[in-house]
């Protein structure tokens, strides 16, 4: 069952609700250490990528493995136009990937979408598993294995005058980043939150319950699940994006089958379908290294052994699988279910 | 108005349907009788682009519907309230009535007013799940939200399924009401013959995919042969 907020309001409202939440976590990052920041903003840019993978299997039904390689899409365009176009508007990377995201989905869409579960998976797999050997064979555009560097983002004036003190530019300049993250996934999430209630939305909904209902009220089928495969794919590029302008680098190991896997595990913790699940399917990933390091501690674990290293795959399988049984609808869902625990 | 000539469907090996030809009048409600598997589902849901026939014509005025994409034979105003109903549990009665309007261009506000005048019960569950709905207020669910977007063709498949009798009798009386208020072409496919035929102007009496009787509903329901062989109805 698939159901938020935002479908309730009008869009006013969801206006007010994303500058308001927009602005509060800008506030919160003058409160965080630098550490903290960048983890918030990586948690923001993959939100995004997640909101667009739980759009398309949360609202249309369709699974895809392949999310990871339209975030390559995203972060090497960025990288490329970046380093051909140094002081180009960072907005133009972003919108670029995500134009780029979105074409290269139309065109894994059009034989995609006319499969269903397993083997559409598995074709969105075969995509996963050949974006990093294209990228490291494309040497001339992409770099090859090394990737590619980019110049860190830097702080505006205007936003550096707002810190005071020695370090005022370094705080400014560590901060700048988180907060662009937070303002680029406010709009992604507040696009996102319209389209829910959208026709496209509605449309999009009934296809996944009843295909021949949909018919019958004149949707065209393969029209609306190829629309959703393209805006998911468009929102991984927007992510992958801003991944490459915070981390300054991208490299083809990255976009893998694991990153693909984690953003599908990150969307079922947080919740399938839902605002709110992908934001904290983003902040478990930028928490993810605390959560890992709390359970080293609690059991002891040296982790430098061979099992330590592997420990943060087995407490997120150990994570998806309590999640599967006691909120299967994402930490999103957790509320009901104590509730319903506690009248019990 | 629609006009079937010499339809013929398979299903394989299987033929559901052979030479089926008959004509159901604008204003009109034309039943469709027969027994299981005599192919009245198979019948609507060839009209409605869901199946292919392997040949013949459906004209829906001087359009031939064979062909055409179920989606395109739903915006040319061709509305098929399937087997079932095929109500979004999930959603509330409203959400399910904006489902119906998808892809037309009606006034959304006003064609849910409309449909809550024509079915005052639905109304006031409008902010309740379908899910819990009665099999009567899930029929008149899928049939508001089938006319929302104004079609003149309608097709109901068994709409009287599962409903106790009183029920079906008011459900038949406001799709008799609709069919003259709405100008419409009703197509109304039932087991229930007895009912179906009180309401119909025409009726085709359909037996193992063949039209067995084509009459008006007169004539058939005072068939005596009809009644006992084809309609398991004894005087």
């Amino acid at each position: 069952m698939v159901r938020s907020l935002s479908q309730r309001y009008p869009t006013s409202f969801r206006l007010v609700a994303s500058v308001v939440l927009c602005a509060l976590a800008l506030a919160v990052t003058f409160v965080l250490t630098p550490l903290d920041d960048s983890k918030l903003a990586g948690g923001a840019a993959m939100s995004i990528v997640i909101l667009g993978l739980s759009w398309l299997i949360g609202w249309s039904g369709q699974v895809s493995l392949g999310n990871a390689g339209f975030m390559a899409i995203g972060a090497y365009t960025t990288a490329i136009w970046a380093n051909h176009h140094t002081t180009s508007p960072i907005i133009w990377s972003l919108f670029l990937s995500t134009v780029l995201g979105g074409v290269s989905g139309l065109v894994l869409a059009l034989p995609a979408t006319r499969l269903r579960g397993p083997y559409l998976a598995g074709m969105t797999l075969a995509f996963s598993f050949a974006v990093a050997p294209l990228a490291i064979d494309s040497r001339s555009l992409t770099g090859g294995s090394g990737g590619l560097f980019i110049n860190f983002l830097n702080a505006p004036s205007w936003f550096a005058n707002l810190f005071s003190g020695s370090d005022a530019l370094v705080k400014a300049n560590a901060q700048w980043p988180a907060d662009v993250a937070i303002v680029v996934a406010a709009v992604a999430f507040f696009f996102m939150a319209n389209l829910f209630r959208s026709r496209t939305g509605r449309a999009l909904r009934l296809v996944r319950d009843n295909e021949v209902a949909a018919e019958l009220v004149g949707v065209n089928l393969q029209r609306t699940r190829t629309l959703a495969f393209v805006i998911s794919a468009a929102y991984a590029g927007l992510g992958g994006s801003m991944m490459t302008l915070l981390s300054g680098s991208v490299t083809p190991q990255t976009y893998g089958l694991t990153l693909s896997i984690l953003l599908l595990t990150l969307m079922v913790l947080g919740g399938i379908g839902t605002l709110s699940g992908a934001v904290i399917g983003g902040l478990i990933y930028s928490y993810s290294d605390n959560i890992v390091s709390v359970v080293n501690k609690v059991t002891g674990v040296n982790p430098t052994s061979t099992f330590g290293a592997n420990l943060k795959g087995i407490v997120f399988g150990v994570l998806l699988i309590l999640t599967m049984m006691l909120a299967p609808r994402g930490l999103v869902g957790l509320g009901s279910y104590l509730r319903r625990l506690v009248r019990r | 108005m629609i006009r079937v000539e010499n339809l013929s469907v398979s299903y394989g090996a299987v033929t559901a349907l052979r030479d089926v030809t008959f004509e159901a009048p604008t204003g009109k409600i034309t039943t469709v009788i027969g027994a299981n598997g005599a192919g009245k589902t198979t019948l609507l849901r060839t009209i409605s682009g869901l199946v292919k026939p392997r040949q013949g014509s459906i004209r829906l005025g001087e359009f031939d519907l064979v062909g055409t994409a179920t989606e395109d034979i739903a915006r040319r105003g061709v509305a098929h309230v399937p087997e079932g109903r095929g109500v979004i549990e999930e959603l509330t009665v409203e959400e399910n009535l904006r489902l119906g309007a998808l892809a037309s261009k009606v006034d959304l506000a006003e064609g849910i007013a409309r449909q809550f005048t024509q079915f005052p019960a639905l109304e006031s569950r409008r902010r309740n799940y379908a899910a819990t709905l009665s099999g009567g207020e899930r029929q008149m669910l899928a049939m508001a939200r089938a006319l929302i977007a104004r079609p003149s063709v309608l097709l109901l498949d068994e709409p009287s399924l599962g409903l106790a009798p009183q029920v079906t009798a008011d459900m038949m009386r406001t799709i008799s009401e609709l069919c003259t208020s709405e100008d419409l072409t009703v197509i109304l496919v039932e087991q229930n013959a007895k009912s179906a035929l009180r309401i119909a102007h025409d009726a085709v009496v359909l037996h193992i995919g063949r039209v067995a009787a084509f009459g008006t509903a007169g004539e058939v329901a005072a068939d005596e042969s009809l009644r006992r062989y084809y309609l398991g109805l004894v005087t």
